[in-house]
């Protein structure tokens, strides 16, 4: 039996306070989306027993803010959560808590006071691994020089119809490798509120430009791992 | 997971139906499990994970150490044809391993029009179609649920049937296999016929000889093998306190539609509604003690983070504790501002105090199911509510701040006539009335009352099994006629699709003949005919043809009473004859008191039960 009446038996804090959890998604767990993943949060925060605070309306619930999209199909080991709190219970008693109810591929890896506005995020970093048939370095050269000059155009489709954008709007700093057959590209992208780049826009790119990724999918396929999310300066971490 | 599986996720609608790795999943080692059970759903991963059934067999199944049970779903078509492009056979949630590899491959059949589906997914797993061109080496395929009540239209592609409920009985199946393959004396034919001779509720359609009158009705029906039953039994958990339920599920990360705890209360059902079937197959009526309920409603919350119990039953308001359940759940649930929901409830059963413990308050809407619309009707179908218990319920709820009523009601009963639909209409009229005349309603709001109207299915082992349904053409006019006498602008009319209901009812009654139709409509590519933009008439009704079949013999004919039933060879507890008298009651508009009240003579309580309110079961105790 579990004991999640404690919460109700630990002292109020003065006013609810905000903690953050820094989470990975990766393997199965990138293919559930945004609205998926809050539902599972919900639910997770829940069976852990955090001392949650519940908005005071009519219909009580969990008051959670992401630190921001993630697109269905790209991994990430630094997603970040806000939740509330309303008791006192140590860092390490609710990170513990929150992994019993996790796997290993929706893992958290740490819960702190948020300290930092979301809206101080400006970039994200990135790991791509692609997997694709004729690949050679002239390949990977022609992809290089892509990345390096203007305008890398691909036509991005919104909601107000299809755009062209430069991609290399969105680059902070980019370097492509080639190593044992795959083209590895790790790429500093913007990610702050209204200068956003969907990662999977790259490929996007790539597929435009070199028409590569169109064939078999078990032979030609291609991997978005979100590995760090920085400030303004593209090298401080956000926290 | 399989690397060709995952390697297609990117390119298809909703991957989350297929990329698994869910918290609460069952992961065994296979090298240390000796029978391996995929559990099959035939309709998509969002409704399977719905399906109460599917929770509670997984677990039992899993929790025996040689067993390793998965679930399986009928995957969307652009998924199947990613299969297709890239050879992939339907594959098992957990493991990603084809399922034809599996030792046993059971599938849930809770709704006829799903029939398409399950051929669909032994074709995508490479698995034969007909049990007979199965081979010792093809998973044993074996069918459960409602609809197994009458397996013989689909008989000739199961190996057997659980007929009943399948805590017991599947596990006792699983390790008969189990210890045939080790004793070294498995074969498939010694397996089948071993298992319908020693495990009640066991099925195997290939042993009983079906024989036909040249009008197409059923001369005998003959066991091949003395030492199997005659009829088969179907199976029943005496003591519901005893029976397994789960205390972890299967967190699905993207939303199934039933997404909540669903505690399950009781078996079976009092009222005896003579058109419902669920009534009559799942008696006695077996209720577990609200000391365990709050046990085990407790812990699945901890175990899940759901935020909303609903309670499971075919009429809530007619569990006898109902009120010491509800005390003890909300000492905790409200705290953790966990909601209760009461789906099923009766008219005439509810009041105020009932209303305020729901969490349906949060929403505007009520549904009722008064059936039918004259009293005279509702007499004949044994509904037992009147006008006045609708009126009240609608009070309540217009007083407790509701603006919208829902009311769900058949059409193309037994004895029907104009009169009574439009009574359906006035019935919806009066509620509307009710709405204002009512001091307490909501200020400055309209009311909407909502009239669902479905069309009446003769189903098995009902007092009404022999009727024949209305005519396509009488049901559409039906509709046509009630939507004219709908006039007030509050009232919304819906109907079911009487062409959809056609052919359920030609599936629900059918005999083994219906097999070489729906084996043609599996080849000629039907599936997911329960969605509306799959199912199509006019092709369903073109492979009857080509298969002989003629629709209107198994759905708009009266089937005689001395006829031998298809599905007399499954013996549900309640006897053909208590039916019979039913029958005879409806036609005079008799009503049957409810089990509580008095028994009536069903047959049920022969199968026992503990904490049943039979009277006659309680004969000789104090």
């Amino acid at each position: 039996m579990k004991d999640n009446e404690k919460r109700f038996t630990l002292p109020m804090l003065e006013s609810p306070r905000t903690m953050r959890i820094k989470f990975r998604k990766v393997g199965n767990l990138q293919y559930i989306s945004h609205l998926d993943l809050q539902r599972t949060f919900n639910r997770v925060l829940v069976r852990a027993g955090l001392p949650l605070w519940y908005t005071k309306g009519f219909n009580p619930h969990i008051k959670m803010v992401f630190g921001m999209p993630l697109p269905v199909g790209s991994e990430s080991e630094c997603e970040m959560l806000d939740v509330r709190v309303e008791r006192e219970m140590s860092d390490e008693e609710m990170l513990q808590r929150l992994n019993a109810e996790l796997t290993d591929e929706l893992r958290a890896l740490e819960i702190y006071p948020a300290q930092r506005k979301f809206s101080e995020i400006a970039f994200a970093e990135y790991d791509y691994t692609i997997h694709t048939q004729g690949v050679d370095a002239t390949l990977v050269d022609a992809i290089a020089s892509a990345f390096v000059t203007r305008p890398l155009t691909v036509t991005r489709r919104t909601k107000s119809g299809e755009k062209e954008v430069d991609l290399l709007d969105f680059v902070h700093r980019i370097a492509v490798s080639f190593a044992d057959g795959d083209i590895c590209i790790h790429a500093i992208l913007a990610a702050g509120e209204g200068n956003y780049l969907n990662p999977e826009l790259l490929i996007t790119a790539l597929k435009q430009r070199f028409g590569i990724l169109s064939g078999d999918p078990t032979k030609e396929h291609y991997r978005i791992l979100r590995r760090r999310v920085l400030l303004a300066d593209g090298e401080t971490e956000f926290r | 997971m399989n690397e060709k599986i995952s390697s297609v996720l990117k390119q298809v609608e909703k991957p989350g139906r297929y990329s698994g790795g869910e918290y609460g999943a069952v992961i065994k080692d296979k090298s240390q499990v000796k029978a391996r059970f995929a559990f099959a759903f035939p309709d998509t991963y969002e409704i399977g994970m719905s399906n109460l059934g599917m929770r509670i067999l997984y677990g039992v199944l899993n929790q025996d150490p040689n067993i390793w049970c998965e679930r399986v779903f009928c995957p969307w078509v652009d998924m199947q044809e990613k299969m297709r492009q890239l050879d992939i056979p339907l594959w098992a949630h957990e493991s990603g391993d084809p399922v034809r590899d599996f030792d046993i491959l059971g599938f849930t059949l809770g709704y006829e029009m799903c029939y398409t589906n399950v051929l669909r997914m032994l074709m995508l797993a490479g698995i034969p179609l007909r049990a007979a061109d199965r081979s010792d080496a093809d998973p044993i395929v074996i069918g459960g649920g409602a609809c197994a009540y009458n397996p013989e239209p689909v008989a000739d592609f199961f190996d057997c049937f659980s007929i009943g409920e399948g805590e017991d009985n599947l596990v006792e199946f699983t390790n008969l296999y189990i210890r045939m393959k080790e004793e070294g004396r498995y074969s498939r034919a010694a397996f089948l016929h071993e298992a319908a001779a020693t495990i009640q509720g066991i099925y195997v359609p290939a042993l009983y000889e079906v024989s036909y009158h040249e009008d197409g009705t059923i001369s005998s029906i003959q066991k091949k093998h003395d030492d199997i039953p005659d009829r088969v039994q179907k199976c029943i958990m005496q003591d519901m306190d005893q029976a397994y339920y789960p205390d972890q599920l299967v967190m699905p990360y993207i939303e199934a539609v039933h997404d909540r705890i669903m505690l399950e209360v009781y078996r079976g059902c009092i009222r005896g509604c003579r058109f419902c079937q669920a009534g009559m197959i799942y008696r006695p009526v077996r209720e577990k003690t609200p000391e365990l309920l709050n046990k085990q409603a407790r812990c699945l919350y901890d175990n899940s983070g759901y935020e909303e119990i609903s309670l499971m039953s075919l009429s809530i308001s007619d569990y006898t504790q109902l009120e010491p359940l509800t005390r003890s759940l909300l000492e905790w649930t409200d705290r953790n501002m966990v909601s209760l929901s009461l789906p099923s409830l009766r008219v005439d059963s509810f009041n105020k105090e009932l209303m305020e413990r729901i969490a349906s308050v949060r929403t505007s809407s009520l549904t009722f199911a008064p059936e039918a619309g004259t009293q005279r009707l509702r007499d004949v179908i044994n509904k037992n509510v009147t006008e006045e218990d609708l009126l009240h319920a609608a009070n309540v709820a217009f007083a407790g701040g509701k603006t919208n009523v829902k009311l769900y009601f058949m059409s193309g009963l037994p004895t029907e006539t104009l009169e009574d639909l439009e009574g359906i209409a006035t019935l919806a009229k009066s509620v509307v009335h009710a709405y204002y005349q009512n001091p307490d309603r909501p200020k400055g709001r309209s009311p909407q009352v909502t009239i669902s109207v479905s069309c009446f299915i003769p189903k098995p082992f009902t007092p009404f099994q022999w009727e024949a349904q209305d005519t396509m053409e009488m049901l559409k006019e039906k509709q046509e006629y009630l939507g004219s006498k709908v006039t007030d602008r509050k009232v919304r009319y819906t109907h079911h699709n009487a062409k959809v209901s056609r052919i359920e009812a030609v599936l629900a009654r059918g005999n083994r003949k219906l097999c070489a139709a729906l084996e043609l409509a599996a080849k000629e590519g039907f599936q997911f005919d329960a969605w509306d933009e799959f199912f199509d008439y006019d092709k369903w009704i073109s492979v009857f043809e080509r298969t002989g079949v003629d629709p209107a013999f198994f759905a708009n004919r009266a089937f005689g009473l001395d006829e031998i039933l298809p599905w007399d060879i499954i013996d549900c507890g309640v006897t053909k004859e208590f039916f019979k008298r039913e029958r005879e009651k409806a036609y005079a508009a008799a009503t049957t008191p409810n089990c509580r009240e008095q028994c009536s003579g069903c047959g049920a309580n022969r199968l026992g039960g503990l904490r049943t309110p039979c009277p006659s079961c309680h004969k000789g105790e104090k």
